[in-house]
This record gives structure tokens, sequence and C-alpha cells, in this order.
């Protein structure tokens, strides 16, 4: 579904990104771990299209997307989320799902048709609404939501464009226990045929959720394999998972 | 909702008023209508969109450039051609416009629009076969003698300008409840997201663009019917900085704060310079007042007194 292959990114004398590769079927479950500065975030916008790898190829579903922009992508199906709320924040959580409808499908030229009379984008803003645990806060206000029910939101707006590939931020990042618990819950319900990556700071969820893991180092792919591999590498042992543990 | 019925109240109170004027207030509602529509093109832009634009003008000017060249024995069109041909030429040069300028966003945004500008201005300023800098006259007014109205009668005139202007308003408000009119809120409020999500932002913007320069060169061409006498200082920035201060008095991002902005200002430079000549420090004190109230202008204000209002 998506695969990078021998990316490379550098700003200035920082080799950000140093030949990752990496490889998602259908249905994966994949997370990138690494100690900070290892690449993380540049790795996630090369794939998001933010910025544009120096060398390498990215492919998704088959297509070549590597120059695509980041509107494209989402229109070649793939969604991300974002690992600070990116929300339309003084809109409603309807309205957020709305506009995430029209992006994808390309309706904003109906001039024709208020948007509240098309029942069937309405229907499909409901549907994710329930499926991300928002189905009661339609009406609301994002500013009025909790912070957990906005990393719900930011996930639902990734899911309204039906993606083949999700890439997920830190979808956890400053949750209380409770709202990691429904995070979860909801990470556990994405369709299983959806691609799903995750770049996650949080070791319970990526060794829990995971079925693939890269662990990034100095920009570059330290190891590829699954939890129970990771947990068992001397290598990653040594250069990330102990330093975690002394961290602090 | 409520500001849609403030917008109903409004033009009642503006037409109640044209039952009762005569010649002078006439003239000021004319004015009031072609300010209002213009206004409301703006908001579309500025309040809606986030783009705020010093060019404003020059499409609002551009339009009463159209309308007079084309009704005139240049090319010979008749009037309402004309005004078709206004509004959507003007739409075309601001598509082509937009396409630029929408590349960039805030005081740089202003800056390229305000560049644009100037350089309409200076085109039909220097253009002797326009007129040059003493402009256009003898402009032909609308006929509508067919179905019994005389335009060249300023209180029907007046009436005319007047509905047009409730009519853009109501096509205004339909367009914003439309999913382009979300998008353009949307692209106001996280562009970025947008993008993400598969939007071709830029191509938004362009389209908003176009399309509110499709307004804008309408009112220039009831503009130049009003008037039947056309300059180049149409198109000056100070003529679009009129106009932002319509929109901000009145509330951006309400549709019918440009209306209450252009009524009040219009009316404001009519009375105070008939008291004083400085008349232009008493409405900056004015403007300075209505923002320091960090409500959003005179609808702000409004809806805060009013129970019940949303948000």
């Amino acid at each position: 579904m998506l695969e990078a292959v021998g990316l490379c990114k550098r700003f200035g004398a920082l080799d950000a990104t140093h030949n990752v590769s990496l490889r998602l079927e259908a249905g994966a479950r994949h997370a990138i771990i690494g100690p900070n500065g290892a690449g993380k975030t540049t790795l996630f916008n090369l794939l998001a299209g933010e910025i544009r790898p120096d060398s390498g190829r990215i492919l998704l579903d088959g297509r070549e997307v590597t120059r695509a922009s980041p509107d494209a992508r989402a229109r070649a199906g793939l969604g991300r989320s974002f690992q600070r709320n990116n929300l339309f924040e003084s809109e409603t959580v309807a309205l957020n799902l709305a506009l995430a409808d029209i992006a994808r499908r390309g309706t904003g030229w109906q001039v024709w048709r208020r948007l509240a009379s098309d029942r069937a984008a309405r229907a499909r803003a409901e549907a994710v609404a329930a499926q991300v645990g928002l189905g009661d806060d339609l009406a609301s206000p994002v500013a009025s939501l909790s912070y957990g029910a906005r990393r719900q939101l930011e996930v639902a707006l990734a899911l309204m464009g039906e993606p083949k590939v999700l890439l997920l931020d830190e979808p956890t990042a400053g949750m209380s226990p409770e709202e990691t618990g429904r995070m979860l819950g909801l990470i556990d319900s994405l369709p299983a045929g959806l691609a799903v990556l995750i770049v996650e700071h949080d070791m319970d969820l990526v060794f829990a959720h995971a079925h693939r893991i890269t662990v990034l180092n100095y920009g570059e792919v330290l190891f590829e394999g699954t939890p129970d591999e990771v947990r068992a590498s001397a290598l990653v042992q040594d250069t990330y998972l102990g330093e975690d543990a002394e961290a602090c | 909702m409520t500001r849609h019925l403030l917008a109903l109240a409004l033009f009642a109170a503006l037409f109640a008023w044209h039952s009762q004027a005569e010649y002078y207030g006439f003239e000021l509602l004319a004015e009031i209508a072609v300010f209002a529509i213009l206004a409301m093109s703006l908001d579309l832009l500025a309040g809606y969109g986030g783009m705020v634009s010093l060019g404003h003008a020059a499409l609002f000017g551009l339009g009463a450039y159209l309308y007079s060249w084309l009704g005139s024995d240049m090319v010979g069109l008749s009037a309402p051609l004309a005004i078709l041909g206004a509004a959507f030429g003007t739409g075309v040069i601001a598509l082509a416009v937009g396409a630029v300028a929408v590349r960039v966003e805030g005081i740089f945004f202003i800056m390229i629009t305000l560049g644009f500008g100037q350089m309409g201005h200076e085109f039909f300023f220097q253009n002797k076969a326009l007129g040059g800098d003493d402009g256009l006259f003898g402009i032909q007014r609308l006929d509508l003698s067919g179905i019994g109205i005389d335009l060249s009668d300023p209180g029907s005139f007046a009436l005319a300008a007047l509905v047009s202007a409730a009519l853009v308003y109501v096509l205004l408000a339909w367009v914003l409840a439309t999913p382009f009119g979300a998008v353009l809120k949307g692209l106001h409020a996280n562009p970025n997201r947008l993008r993400a999500l598969g939007l071709r932002v830029l191509t938004y913007r362009a389209a908003a663009f176009a399309f509110s320069g499709t307004v804008a060169g309408f009112a220039g061409s009831i503009s130049a019917q009003h008037t039947q006498f056309i300059t180049p200082h149409l198109l000056n920035w100070t003529t679009s900085g009129e106009v932002l201060i319509m929109v901000i008095l009145g509330g951006l991002g309400t549709l019918v704060g440009p209306v209450v902005g252009a009524v009040v200002l219009v009316l404001l430079r009519h009375e105070l310079s008939s008291i004083t000549d400085y008349w232009g420090a008493i409405m900056g004190g004015f403007l300075i007042l209505v923002v320091l109230s960090r409500q959003n202008g005179l609808v702000g204000l409004v809806e805060r007194l009013l129970p019940g209002r949303r948000g």
C-alpha cells in the first residue's frame, strides 16, 4: 500500500533521513520509534508530502507520489493526523467532518445546494463520528471539547477521506490514561484492510498494537521487525530502550 | 439566523426611508446600495476567506469602466449585456490576478493586491482613449421603460440599486451556506489542514477571489450608472481602504456588517462633512471606538446586547 525506497533528506549538515526504506501492506499496523532527533518527524513529513526527499521514492498504492503535494496524496488515499491538534477550532464537530468530506471528494464547487441538504455527506460524518466516539458531539463547537475528544476528532478528520493508508503522528500525545485507553480502542477498531503507520513515543502502545516496528536512530533504520524481535534485539536495547529506561 | 433578521430589518428600514425620501435621500440611498454591494463582496473575501485585499476598489473601478466602455459607441452593447460583461469581465481579470496573488498570505497578500490595484489605477489614469484622469461621462443607465420603470428618475434608480443590494445579500448568504462557503471559512481558519485533507487550496482561493471580484465588478457597473461619470479615483487604494473600513466597522465575516458599515460611513460622510471640514477625524475616532470595544464591529456589539446570541 505504502512503500518508501531509499529516502534521503538533509537539512544543511544534518542527515535527518538517510536511506530509509519501509513497506506497508494492506492491513499493516506499523510503528516508527526512536529517540528524540532520530528523524521520525522528518520521515513522517516526507511520507505525508510536507517536504520533498533529496533522493528516494515513495509509492502509494503502486503510484509514484514522491513529488506529489500533500493534497494530491490525500486524494490518492493517504490520510494523516497531526501531532498537535490541527482542527477548525471555531467550528462544530459536524462542520469539521463536513470540510474533510468536501476536501476529499472535491465537492467544494457545489454552489447550487446547501451544505445542510447533503444527506449522504451528513450520514458519512455521523458514521465516522460514531466510529471515533464523538457521535453525541456533532453539534458541539470544537472549542468546547476536551483535549482527548479533540484528539479523536483529529483522527476522525483523517478517516473521513476513507484512506487506504493512515499516518498517525503520536495519537496519544498529551493524553490522560483514560483518554489513551479510548484512543487505543479507536486504533484497534480501524478497518482491518487499512494500512496504519504510527509514530509514537508510548512504548506500551507500540508493543501492544503494532505488528511491525521500525526503529530509527540518527536518521537511519537501526532495526525492523516484529515487537518480539525488537524487544529481543540487543542493538535496540543498547541504543534506545535502555537509554529510555535511564531517562529522567 | 439572527444576522439574517438583522439584515431584513436593515433593508426594510432602507426601503422605508426610500418611500419618504426626496432627491438628496435618493442619492444617498443609491450610494449606500453601491457600497453595500462592494463591501459585502470584500467581506466574502476578507471576512470569510481571510484574504484582506487593498486592491478591491480596482476591481470595482474596472467594473465601472468595463460597463461604460461596453455600453459606449466604442463597443455598443445594450445596457443589460454591458452589466453582465462588466461583472464577468471583472471576474475573469480577478481570476488572473487571484491566480498570482493567492500564492501569498497575510501582509504579502495585502501588498500584492495593493500593487495590482495601483497598476489598474495607473492604467486608467494614463489611458487617453478612456478619458485619462478626466474620466468618462455621459454614461447610459439601464433602460427599463419596457416594464414601466424610468431609471433616469433618481427615486426609481435608488430603488433598483437597493433591490440589487438586497439580491446580492441573498446570493452571498446562499453561497456561504453551500459547500463552497464552508470551504471559504475553512480556508480562513486552517488552510494547511484542508490541504492535508486533499483540498486544492490555491485553486479555491483564486476562485473565491474571482467570485468576489465578479460581485465588485457588478457594484462598479451600478456606480457608473448612478453617477453617469467615472474617474480613475474609483480604482484608487484609498477607495479600497474606505470599503475595508466599512467591513470592519460593520463586522468582519458577518455579511450584514458590511451593509451596516456602508450605511454608517456614507451617512456620516455626508452629514459630518456638511457640519465640519474635520469630518474625517470624527470618523476616525468613531472607528477607533468601535475597534476598541473589542467586539466584531457594530454587528458584534448588537449581538452582544441581544439576548440569546449565538456562539
